[in-house]
């Protein structure tokens, strides 16, 4: 089955388990969320400096002279190159018959590339909003968060799950008529 | 020298993921349909590893550890927000990067919306302390509630009790 990963989940986990320990200590946990604000900080202080420099979120994420990519930024351009070159190896690049479709998608809502885009970018919204209010993401807060015992990144964990859970349920309800 | 610490990290991380399935919507979906557990196996096997490999860092004083605060109230509705966007996508924030790395093209417009999402809450941010601050419990971790000293005796048993869920428990499908 083409879908069916390379690696299996148990060497998946142990060898991401044991990145996440080296990245905590040498530097500290894994975590991906945060870049997305440290993105719109540069995007925004190259485009428009006094609005950058006025919000007082995107100032927590650059110093006044100094709001250029660090450690963790380059650990996200990392794994986008390495998943890169990852599905090169293994042949699963560009594999989708349709780039903007997954076939599961398609096959429950129809052929409309636009609708699928638009479902693409809501949630993208959601999903850093969601982030950026809980301070961490599926990274940060569930592997890294947990990792450590972290009360609050157990609730996060409980409360995406039952939402994710809830939501894909209803998004695909009517599968079995079809 | 640590941006290419952070660029040789990221790539290992990325393969790693990318080759255990974790971009994919289909995979991603199923596990949110519960019916396709490798997702949640592959998360609970590294938080398995990943929770004793740092409290035992943590004993020789070595996990540069970052706990986040828990401010219940916010976090669950950040939670409820981050699933909805969770399975309208089909990607987190960090595999929709993976993702678009393979060429997908909606997840590269995931990626975008995620860039708008969170210069969004960037603008709304002073409207959200109070809720962080409403049922802030600061920084505490199980081995902080229950008040034991080497985190390595709670975090043992937790892991082993993943492993047994995880190998025992769950399936890999459920149709």
């Amino acid at each position: 089955m083409q879908d069916s990963p390379v690696l299996s989940w148990k060497v998946a986990g142990l060898l991401l388990g044991l990145l996440v320990i080296l990245a905590t200590a040498l530097v500290k946990p894994f975590g991906v969320s945060t870049q997305y604000v440290v993105t719109d900080a540069i995007v925004l202080h190259s485009t428009a400096p006094a609005a950058a420099e006025s919000n007082e979120y995107l100032n927590k994420y650059g110093e006044k002279d100094d709001w250029s990519v660090g450690y963790g930024w380059m650990l996200v351009l990392g794994m986008f190159l390495g998943s890169g070159i990852a599905a090169l190896v293994t042949n699963r690049f560009r594999q989708r018959k349709n780039p903007s479709m997954p076939a599961m998608w398609q096959e429950q809502f129809g052929d409309h590339k636009g609708k699928r885009l638009i479902q693409a970018f809501i949630g993208g919204l959601l999903l850093l909003f969601g982030a950026r209010l809980a301070g961490g993401c599926t990274s940060g807060h569930m592997i890294s968060g947990i990792s450590q015992l972290t009360v609050g990144s157990f609730i996060f964990g409980a409360s995406i799950f039952a939402s994710g859970i809830l939501t894909a349920r209803t998004l695909y309800k009517k599968r079995s008529s079809s | 020298m640590k941006l290419l610490l952070g660029l040789a990290i990221g790539t290992a991380i990325g393969a790693v993921m990318q080759l255990g399935g974790a971009s994919s919507y289909r995979k991603i979906l199923g596990s949110l349909l519960l019916k396709d557990m490798t997702i949640i196996k592959l998360i609970l096997m590294t938080i398995a590893v990943t929770t004793v490999g740092i409290y035992a860092l943590d004993l020789v004083d070595m996990a540069n550890m970052d706990i986040k605060p828990t401010y219940v109230l916010g976090i669950i509705i950040a939670g409820l927000i981050f699933g909805v966007g969770f399975a309208i996508s089909g990607y987190c924030p960090g595999t929709c990067v993976l993702a678009s790395a393979e060429g997908k093209t909606d997840a590269m417009v995931t990626l975008l919306g995620g860039l708008v999402g969170a210069a969004l809450y960037a603008v709304v941010y002073p409207l959200m302390l109070p809720l962080i601050n409403l049922t802030n419990f600061g920084k505490i971790t199980l081995a902080s509630v229950f008040n034991v000293s080497n985190g390595i005796w709670i975090a043992l048993p937790f892991s082993a009790i993943l492993l047994v869920l995880i190998f025992r428990v769950l399936k890999d499908r459920y149709e």
